[in-house]
This record gives C-alpha cells, structure tokens and sequence, in this order.
C-alpha cells in the first residue's frame, strides 16, 4: 500500500469513531460531481450523456462545501465529467484543503499541464491528483476514444510529479484487458513515479453508450488474480489490500453504497454513484429514506449481480479491516508483504 | 468525423421519437422512461404550455407524486407534480447514440478524424 501515514491514520481515527458512536451507516468518501462536462466521450462512461444545457451547469462552490460538511467523511473523491473544466476547481481545491479533507482530483489530465503552469493549485499531503490511465498507450487511447491522450496524461503526470504533487492513477478495467499488459503498465506507471495505483472494474452503466465490454464476476476474480497474485514489491496500490483481494477472489464482501456516497447538481444520488435512481435533497434524507435492503449482491437485484465496483465494496472492506481481529491481521499482512 | 450508418445509429437510440399516449402507456411508466432518458423531453400538461427539458428525478411515493427537471430554455430547476402531465413525449436527442465503443472502433478504423 502507498497511502500516506497520516492519511491512514486519519482514516483508523474516523472509522474507529464511527464504530464507537455504532453508527452502521456511515460515508468515507464522498464522491463530488461539480460538473458533468468532459473534454473527452469515452464509451464505457456514464456520466456525460446530457443535453448540452445541462453539460453547461456545475455546481458553486458554496454547493460543494455544503455538501461536504453535510457529509462529514474525510475524504473526497472529485469526478466529473473533467474536473480541470470546471471554472472554480481552484478554490474549491483550496478550500477542502483548508478543511483537511484527502482529496483526490480525478482527471484525465489532458488540462492538467496548463493548469498547474497557470498556478492553479499548491502541493500538499491532502492533494491528490488521481489520473485516468486505462492501460499502456494504444489500450488507454482506445479505452478513452481518442489518438494521443495517453502522452498527454503522461506529460501531466511528469509536471505534477515535477511539482512536488501527490500523483496516483486510477484504471477502470474492461473484459478486453490482458493481464500481462495490465503487468507492463503497472511497470511504466511505477518507473514514472506516481505514489501509487488504484484499480476497478468497469461497471455497466444503464447511461453508458458501450455496453458490450464490461467484466462479470468470474472473469473479474480470473483476470485480477491473474495480474495480481505474483505481484512485484514495486507495484503500490493506492487502495484497501482486502479489496484487491475481494477481485481476486479471496474475499467475498457485501457493498455498502452509503460509503462514497455521491452528490451533483441533481443532490444526492441514490443508492450509489453508479446506479441513478433517484435523489435526495440531503445527506440524512438520503441515509434514512433510501431502500438500502434493495441494493448488493444479497438482495437478488440484478443490477448488482455483477457490480464489483471500488465504490461499493472498497468501504467494505475498510471497514472490515476494522471490524475484526482477522481483518485488522489480514490488511497488515497483506500490507507488510505487498501482497494482496 | 464520420456518424454512424443510419440503421447502427438507430439501434442504439431505443427511446427518441417516442411519444406514447397514456392511455396505452401508464403516465408512472411514462415518468419513469422519461427520468432514464438520456435528452430531453417535452412534458404535455394539462391546460398549460408544454415543458422541454431534462427530467433529473422523480418522487413515486406520497400522496402527491412528482418529477423535477431543468428548462432547456433557461436552466430553471421545474417540479411538476404528476396530477399536471398529460403525457410526455420523447423529443430530444439521445447523447449517447452512435458513441459505442464499436463506433469509436468503426471510426478508428476508416481513419476518421477521432
Ligand atoms: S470516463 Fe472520465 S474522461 Fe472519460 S468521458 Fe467519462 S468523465 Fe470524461
Ligand atoms: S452493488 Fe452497490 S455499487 Fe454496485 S451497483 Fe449495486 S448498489 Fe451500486
């Protein structure tokens, strides 16, 4: 794991007070959508398909902060569309910052050159710039629809790194993926010197345009354990060992949506960032008056057969790890040895 | 860059053009087509001016059921109870249609601009 010292600690602290409160809902991160604009079309997305009057909107930053006081999780993930397109990301960054929340930027880093030189935001252990790549080169510029964005995000990565910024890459993995090119990347990313990686399969979005490559459960535990079960010590992942673990195979985990939740111009979006049924006006409202029963692989909903998606299961397995003397054994153990 | 044949591009947008009427279609059914649909829709409302825009979300339960959209005329957010619409009509364009990913493989490969 490459997670910083104090992130983590940060993270036991919160967790462990929620565990006291006994608070059996509670969120970790919070998924930010200040905008749905992005300056690509990837056909495995499902956020951007909107008319183009509601691609023009984005939350104010006053929005934002609402939302995160709301919500109280110490960190916060902010996706998009393209974060970098949205015009107050300065400040925003800023201010969550001033907060002492993790943040991490998900971006596609094809503005992430530009903004740094225009000074846009300052370095510090609370920001993460956590950059798209789905792959080596051609796989990436497939994935993303689109010649050259691999060398951009590369460049942006350099210019982060050179910097002095936290850089990790976040890779979204479709049934197409080989594990031996999965292995190489891995490789290329360390050699660039990003802190650390974090990988998800893809989830089939009713929203998304390509609904043909997404993996299913078997294949995930086949293709993670293939690319995962030899790993070399210099490959860092920037997530939950046990969660690496539970797409291998090795752990079977329930989701808990209401750990990312998600918040966007539409309020708070139930029950999770991928599935959009419907919205909630606040955090509580989306807590007691979402039909929680009726979502995970338990409940029989077809939606979820497959899901085996970060957001659902990753603050499972945090919490796992904190729920009991085994969870706690395996993550240091998993961590100590860098194997998942 | 290039579209998509015509009949590829159909495939992948079920859903425009669709104007169902209610008394074929429960107006429930029809919300909650509208609240999937990926463009805009007209909204048909009883004794007032039709409504385009984006249906964002709708509330099933309670004794007064609605849906809440954003006008494309002017970004205004709109709640109309369901009590109002006549019937919604599917007239926008589906964003994602001719976006698959065979697509982006379709255009790759006849060296389109990408
Ligand atoms: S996956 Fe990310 S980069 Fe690709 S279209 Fe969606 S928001 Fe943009
Ligand atoms: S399993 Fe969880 S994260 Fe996945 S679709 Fe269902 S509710 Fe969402």
């Amino acid at each position: 794991m490459s997670v910083p010292f104090s992130q983590m600690v940060t993270v036991a602290t919160y967790v462990l007070r929620q565990k006291r409160r006994r608070r059996t809902r509670y969120p970790l991160v919070l998924m930010l959508e200040p905008l749905f604009r992005c300056n690509l079309a990837c056909a495995g997305c499902g956020k951007i398909q909107y008319p183009a009057h509601v691609l023009k909107r984005h939350l104010t930053v006053d929005q934002c902060l609402r939302a995160v006081e709301e919500c109280g999780a110490p960190m916060v993930s902010i996706p998009g569309g393209e974060p970098l397109m949205y015009p107050e990301i300065g400040p925003l960054v800023e201010a969550l910052v001033a907060r002492k929340k993790y943040v991490y930027l998900c971006t596609n880093a094809i503005l992430l050159k530009e903004k740094l030189q225009e000074g846009l935001f300052t370095p510090s252990k609370y920001l993460s710039f956590s950059v798209h790549m789905d792959g080596l080169r051609q796989d990436h510029d497939d994935a993303v629809c689109r010649e050259g964005v691999f060398d951009e995000a590369v460049e942006g990565i350099r210019e982060a790194l050179r910097r002095g910024f936290r850089v990790t890459t976040n890779t979204t993995l479709f049934d197409n993926a080989s594990p031996m090119s999965m292995q190489m990347f891995f490789d290329e990313m360390m050699d660039l010197g990003v802190e650390g990686m974090m990988l998800s399969p893809g989830y089939s979005y009713a929203k998304a345009p390509d609904q043909e490559h997404f993996l299913r459960r078997q294949k995930t535990h086949e293709l993670f354990s293939k690319m995962l079960s030899n790993p070399k010590r210099r490959w860092k992942f920037n997530q939950s060992p046990l969660f690496l673990q539970f797409l291998m195979g090795k752990q079977d985990f329930e989701c808990t949506p209401w750990g990312n939740p998600t918040y966007n111009m539409f309020g708070w979006q139930r029950p999770c960032y991928l599935l959009q049924e419907g919205y909630a006006a606040t955090f509580q409202e989306l807590l007691d008056t979402t039909p929680w029963e009726r979502y995970g692989r338990a409940s029989g909903n077809e939606k979820c057969q497959d899901c085996m998606v970060h957001c659902g299961h990753e603050p499972t397995a945090v919490n796992h790890t904190f729920s009991s003397w085994r969870g706690f054994r395996d993550t240091v153990v998993a961590t100590i040895t860098g194997k998942p | 860059m290039t579209s998509p044949a015509p009949d590829e591009a159909a495939d992948e947008r079920p859903l425009e053009g669709w104007c169902p009427h209610p008394s074929e279609v429960p107006l429930p059914e029809i919300v909650d087509q509208a609240f999937d649909y990926r463009g805009d829709v007209t909204v048909l409302r009883r004794g007032a001016d039709p409504i385009v825009g984006y249906v964002y979300n709708r509330e099933t339960g309670g004794p007064a059921p609605f849906l809440q959209m954003f006008q494309a005329s002017d970004g205004a957010a709109l709640t109309v109870p369901y009590a109002e619409i006549h019937t919604i009509h599917f007239t926008g364009r589906d964003p994602a249609a001719g976006k698959s990913y065979e697509a982006w493989l379709r255009r790759k490969a006849a060296g389109a601009g990408v």
